[in-house]
């Protein structure tokens, strides 16, 4: 999917601290504008280390436990710029109740997303993709029907992602974090199904004949989620 | 991290024999004797806070056995609300008798689930308990819940407290299972179906006059008296401790810019919806007295 590999080398050259969080955002507005030939190798400081941004807004969500966070972070971001759209432009005929559980969801999704930050930047100050520029040109915010069944995509979505991610992630503490992450998101998308049809919490496209909640692998969440994300996510090594 | 590589190791090597010719039978019954070689070390080397997370020894087939005393129990649960002979008065509404029906299917497949999952593994299957949904023991002791097949109120109460206890203590045993893959999955999709349970039942409960909310958080009116043992269902709900390894403490209170949104939080409110943001596990002790009060 991507044309970008990791050379053998030069990966003491990228650890260097020069790539602090802030340096590195600022270095994003500009690689934009840099009509640099070559791929831009941001990071590196660990020996399974393959996190590449491109200047063509490719984002490598990385390799191992630090690929996981990455892709947590990556979809928290866009459930978290979703809530805050709608609560800023809610919708027509928004009752109270609505109005103050979404606003109680985006508060929860932009605690999920700047924890993941702030976990990176704990593990891999390096590694942390940057923030990811949504694209909610197909989401009518006017409209409730548009908004919810968005919003029941993208919970439906993270619950699959983080149920798919477990046993992606090789340190038990990242475990059990997104085990109190992903039934918060169950809770939000039982929530967010009922206000659309009353009684489809678990309804059996979600929920199969054994009774499991779905799960889907990285690539097939990122093939769900590229739509409503400008940079283009690769997250072939996510876990690996 | 030596310890984790050789975890990670472990995990592989697990995954290469389960690929091979070994029936998973054996692989899951080896592992089930493992667990409790390698989870006291675990616990040794990675010391923390108590409030971070849950420790104990657990094997595979004990965290399965876990699961399926807390399964019988749901299941059970609803199943006897289906059965009352009046059961469409009880219920009151076709929407909730449906809900219900609904949720009383799930549980009884991950009965049967993790009664395969436990024969494959070559271990038996643990029988139904004998169940009081009163809390009485068979009229033993003073009842917990005396209307509990007569008001369809208490019913609710007590449904959402075996969902939020049967989700705690599903991550509370997640850790066990990391050397298994296709089980951790398992668990984990069992364990975010009841997310929805509980989210639902919480949604009736509102709609029908209750101060709570669909996600645990700490301004729902109580249901519970906080240091009894039902209390203990939502013992430690509120915390806002959130730690990544080494450990390290996230912290939300001090120096972490998190942006909610306009009007920007006090640090209260901000912890508030961290307690709402995260669910907290329960150990298996603390799941096994909660499942005991419906036990005799």
């Amino acid at each position: 999917m991507s044309n970008i590999t990791q050379p053998g080398g030069d990966e003491a050259e990228f650890a260097k601290p020069l790539y602090t969080p802030i340096k590195r955002r600022s270095f994003f507005m500009y690689a934009g504008a840099t009509a640099g030939a070559t791929a831009l190798l941001l990071t590196g400081c660990d020996d399974d280390d393959d996190n590449v941004t491109t200047n063509n807004g490719t984002v490598s969500l990385g390799s191992g436990d630090v690929g996981v966070l990455n892709y947590a972070y990556a979809l928290e971001q866009l459930e978290a710029a979703f809530y805050a759209q709608v609560i800023a432009t809610p919708y027509s005929g928004i009752t109270t109740d609505e109005r103050a559980a979404l606003t109680a969801i985006s508060k929860h999704e932009a605690i999920h997303r700047d924890f993941f930050k702030a976990a990176l930047t704990a593990a891999a100050p390096g590694q942390i993709i940057p923030g990811l520029n949504p694209d909610f040109s197909k989401v009518n915010f006017t409209d409730r029907n548009s908004v919810l069944t968005t919003a029941r995509t993208f919970e439906d979505l993270g619950v699959a992602a983080y149920n798919g991610a477990g046993s992606l992630i090789k340190t038990n503490d990242y475990l059990l974090i997104a085990g109190k992450i992903v039934s918060v998101e169950a809770r939000h998308a039982a929530y967010i199904r009922d206000l659309l049809t009353p009684g489809s919490f678990s309804g059996s496209d979600v929920v199969n004949a054994q009774g499991l909640d779905q799960a889907l692998t990285v690539a097939q969440v990122l093939t769900a989620a590229q739509p409503f994300i400008k940079e283009t996510l690769n997250g072939d090594n996510v876990g690996k | 991290m030596d310890f984790l590589n050789i975890l990670a190791r472990l995990a592989d090597l697990s995954a290469d024999t389960e690929a091979g010719a070994a029936p998973r039978r054996t692989a899951l019954a080896r592992l089930g004797q493992a667990g409790a070689t390698l989870l006291p070390a675990a616990v040794a080397v990675l010391p923390r806070p108590a409030a971070a997370g849950v420790q104990d020894n657990s094997t595979v087939l004990d965290v399965l056995r876990l699961a399926l005393t807390l399964e019988y129990l749901e299941s059970e649960f609803y199943a006897q609300a289906l059965a009352l002979p009046n059961a469409a008065a009880f219920f009151g509404s076709a929407a909730n008798r449906n809900a219900i029906q609904t949720i009383a299917v799930h549980e009884s497949q991950h009965v049967a689930l993790l009664q395969r999952l436990l024969t494959e593994a070559g271990a038996t299957v643990p029988s139904k308990p004998s169940f009081d949904f009163t809390g009485s023991k068979n009229g033993t002791q003073t009842a917990l819940f005396p209307d509990i097949f007569t008001n369809f109120d208490t019913f609710l109460k007590v449904a959402q407290l075996l969902e939020d206890v049967g989700i705690r203590a599903y991550k509370g045993q997640v850790e066990f299972l990391q050397l298994d893959s296709l089980l951790l999955g398992t668990l984990l999709r069992l364990h975010s179906t009841e997310g929805r349970h509980a989210a639902h039942i919480r949604t009736m409960r509102r709609q029908r006059g209750a101060a709570v909310k669909s996600w645990v958080n700490p301004t729902d009116a109580a249901i519970t008296t906080t240091g009894s043992v039902p209390g203990q269902a939502y013992a430690g709900e509120s915390n806002t401790a959130q730690y990544t390894p080494a450990p390290r403490l996230i912290p939300f209170d001090t120096t972490l810019p998190i942006n909610v949104g306009t009007p920007a939080l006090s640090k209260e409110a901000l912890l508030a919806k961290v307690a709402e943001a995260f669910d907290e596990p329960i150990n298996a002790a603390t799941a096994t007295e909660l499942a005991q009060l419906f036990i005799y």
